[in-house]
């Protein structure tokens, strides 16, 4: 017979799983991380400062954050759409449809890239159609925008559909024996119900967009102060051996990403706490 | 087999589970350990299994320091409360699981292990089921299934969280003829926890009362009902 | 089946034109977004024939291409499986303090631009790090080498598995493990004959998913591979090379072995998802 240890569960497998999970996040994505928060200590404030508030900088983190956040905006709208017609309508191809949404998840993002540009350049079967309207769509802000609404697409269809599903109809019911409109009960009744679910989808695809590279510099047109995304940017200083230059946009990235999220975050927790656990 | 509960102890984290409790179970007792929610009886239960250990205290097995023992090692026939069957598993493969477990010098052969399954299945009296899953079982065929894979190892003691808290009024009652039959066909020393006071009263050589992580009382059903010691027993044997 | 949903819950569902405009909304959607860049992709690739399309798969360029793209899956795709495993069986089989944000950290890839991922990468084990630098002396270079493409996979997909198996645990408890325990078994006759049957398909889904991922990261990769036509070009790193050189036939036809994956994987998420929807209904 053993002697008496101490034990806190007699599950086995604690000091493999752990060791496991804990070397290899420490191992591949921590100390990266962390090699990144030491390269901007070294630096200081000031030349990270100095750094980021170059205009081409500037310019490039203003417009990934802009169009990152116009078009998971856009995804909030159209992904609550997609949501709410694939969990309530029955029609033929609704299968084939609830799969597409995923395939942003699933295309690599450089081949969405060249699709996308494809598409949209004045060349190509929707570039000109845009073109007879007298506009053009890649190579400008707005390809920039469509290939960010593409790869945010899932994002919130696939956190408000489980929602919406779950939602007893006795509730919309009893919102109309109450003698609300269908829109009314839309308005007042469902989509507060959705909203935190909704949030999560769009702090998701918020933080998608804002780093993609893959499908943006393709159709982008790449013209420093205009149609340059900061990844973008980061790639160039990387190329140009400027490590500095790039740690520099990379925490500025890393630290108004994190500070987007925890204002997500907070307006969840008051959204959760109004209309209490759904 | 003969268990004694020497100053068993249980926190988790900051809240207190179990205050230190002794308890002696006589061997081929049928034990009910009883109280509402929160009363720390399934903590106790899962202790002398070996699911939890305790924070303080020891168990003892025929007089024998178990406290150590590794939850395969202590060899109890443990029946969950919501049965915990394996449900991509037949109904024999789960009866059949633990012979199946055992090291290879201890296993028995295959055809002595279908032997035994069907014995045990002849037992609980559902020798037609064995190539079913569980989900094609009612809940009291599923719970007579737990009673026999827990009884397959052969165990030196059978623990039993609420058996019968999932089925309806009617299959309960019969299967606890069925548990109090099987307890003294196999003479196991046997401990139930439950919160119903009847089927503790009706069912049970002794029982013993918890409340808020402590035994209030512990006897015989009649004298408990005649004699309770203290004023939560009184209300709750009541009720 | 449409009219059925409008009888039985004739005060709870839109009147039928807005229903049509909205799944007509929901079409166009997809068709701009979706099917439509799949369309172009196959139709780009074809453009002079499939004779042509599968003789730029054939050139030496595109074959180290796959083949580099295929090592760095067998590597990385097992490996976050394994971790994924471990991380849920630890979250989800104990009790511990701060396990919501061992959660965070392990989601920490999915808020990391992967372009800084591989920035990460580079001033970790660049030449001009210290730990890079001495690296690359002893002649094992990680950076525009083999194992910073692998690094930074395994980066960008960290999350994936951990995040499929975490919530199927979690719904299935620990009674199933607990009860094969009290029947004698060791942890990995528990682990191999209780845990893993009911985990298998979600653990299958995580790992098409990252292997989706893992062949077609573009970014993280670009950051640390430098690019080196036949050496650490990754199929997508090659598409984009040829992209630039004009030779689109070449780039859309790996493009569509991409693409193909891409639609194998949601194939059989759709048919696992059937799977699953069957059993809990039977």
């Amino acid at each position: 017979m053993r002697e008496p240890l101490i034990h806190s569960s007699p599950m086995p497998g604690l000091g493999l799983s752990m060791g496991i999970t804990l070397t290899m996040l420490s191992l591949v994505v921590l100390a990266p991380i962390g090699a990144l928060v030491a390269q901007g200590a070294v630096m200081g404030p000031e030349a990270l400062w100095a750094a980021v508030s170059r205009p081409r900088v500037l310019a490039a983190l203003g417009l990934s954050f802009r169009l990152a956040f116009f078009a998971a905006t856009v995804n909030l709208v159209l992904g609550t759409l997609l949501a709410w017609v694939l969990a309530r309508y029955r029609f033929a191809g609704r299968r084939l449809l609830d799969a597409a949404v995923d395939l942003p998840f699933a295309l690599p993002t450089a081949v969405a890239g060249i699709a996308l540009t494809a598409l949209y350049a004045p060349s190509g079967p929707f570039g000109a159609v845009a073109a007879g309207f007298g506009a053009k769509i890649a190579y400008t802000q707005g390809g920039i925008f469509l290939a960010l609404m593409f790869v945010g697409l899932p994002f919130v269809a696939r956190s408000v559909q489980p929602v919406i599903e779950e939602i007893e109809r006795e509730v919309e019911e009893a919102s109309a024996t109450l003698g609300a409109s269908r829109l009314t009960t839309l308005t007042r009744v469902i989509w507060p119900m959705l909203m935190p679910a909704a949030l999560t989808g769009f702090a998701l695809a918020l933080a998608r967009a804002v780093g993609e590279y893959g499908s943006v510099i393709f159709i982008a047109g790449n013209i420093p102060m205009r149609t340059e995304i900061a990844p973008l940017l980061i790639v160039i200083e990387l190329e140009e051996f400027d490590y500095k230059g790039a740690a520099a946009i990379g925490l500025a990235m890393l630290a108004i990403s994190f500070a987007m999220l925890l204002a997500i975050n907070l307006v969840q927790i008051w959204s959760r706490r109004r209309i209490g656990d759904v | 087999m003969h268990i004694d509960i020497d100053e068993i102890a249980k926190e988790f984290g900051p809240t207190t589970a179990l205050h230190p409790v002794s308890l002696a179970i006589p061997s081929g007792a049928l034990v009910a350990l009883l109280g509402p929610s929160g009363s720390g009886k399934t903590t106790l239960l899962r202790i002398l299994g070996g699911l939890e250990f305790p924070s303080s205290g020891r168990v003892l097995f025929d007089g024998q320091d178990a406290t150590g023992l590794s939850v395969q090692e202590r060899r109890a026939g443990f029946v969950f409360q919501s049965y915990a069957l394996f449900r991509h598993m037949t109904v024999f493969e789960n009866i059949a699981y633990g012979l199946k477990a055992r090291p290879r010098a201890t296993r028995p052969p295959k055809a002595e292990i279908a032997r035994r399954v069907t014995k045990l299945l002849d037992l609980i009296q559902l020798p037609q089921i064995a190539q079913r899953y569980p989900s094609q079982l009612s809940g009291g065929q599923r719970q007579r299934v737990a009673l026999a894979r827990a009884l397959a190892i052969e165990p030196r003691m059978l623990l039993l969280d609420e058996p019968f808290g999932a089925l309806d009024a009617k299959v309960r009652k019969e299967l606890r003829q069925g548990l109090r039959d099987i307890h003294d066909e196999t003479g196991l020393t046997t401990v139930f926890v439950t919160h119903d006071q009847e089927e503790a009263m009706e069912l049970a050589d002794l029982v013993v009362v918890m409340s808020m992580g402590r035994i209030e009382q512990i006897g015989r059903p009649q004298d408990i009902r005649a004699h309770p010691s203290t004023p939560f027993v009184k209300s709750f044997i009541a009720a | 089946m449409s009219e059925l949903t409008l009888v039985r819950h004739p005060a709870v569902t839109e009147a039928p034109p807005a229903r049509r405009v909205l799944i007509g909304l929901a079409f166009a959607t997809l068709a701009l977004f979706v099917f439509a860049p799949l369309a172009v992709v196959f139709a780009e690739a074809l453009a002079k024939g499939a004779g042509a399309a599968l003789q730029s798969l054939a050139s030496p360029d595109a074959r180290a291409a796959i083949r580099l793209t295929l090592t760095v899956a067998a590597i990385a795709v097992p490996v976050n499986a394994a971790f994924g495993i471990a991380a849920a069986w630890f979250l989800t089989k104990f009790d511990f303090p701060g396990k919501a944000f061992l959660i965070t950290l392990i989601d920490l890839p999915f808020s990391v631009s992967p372009v800084v991922a591989g920035l990460c990468l580079v001033l970790l084990f660049g030449a001009n790090a210290t730990l890079g630098g001495w690296l690359v002396a002893s002649g094992h270079p990680v950076i525009f080498a083999l194992p910073g493409i692998v690094l930074a996979t395994l980066f960008v997909t960290f999350p994936f598995v951990a995040r499929e198996l975490i919530p199927v645990m979690v719904e299935q408890g620990r009674a199933e493990e607990e009860a094969a325990l009290t029947l004698g078994a060791g942890g990995w006759r528990v682990f191999r004959t209780v845990t893993l049957p009911n985990i298998r398909w979600a653990l299958l889904y995580g790992v098409l998913l990252a292997n989706a991922r893992a062949m077609g990261e573009f970014g993280a990769v670009a950051v640390v591979s430098g690019k080196i036509r036949g050496q650490t070009a990754t199929m997508p790193i090659t598409i984009e090379m040829m992209y630039n050189e004009y030779l689109s036939v070449s780039a859309f036809s790996l493009a569509a072995c991409l693409s193909a994956l891409a639609l194998l994987t949601l194939l059989v998420k759709t048919l696992l998802e059937r799977l699953h929807a069957r059993r809990t209904q039977g």
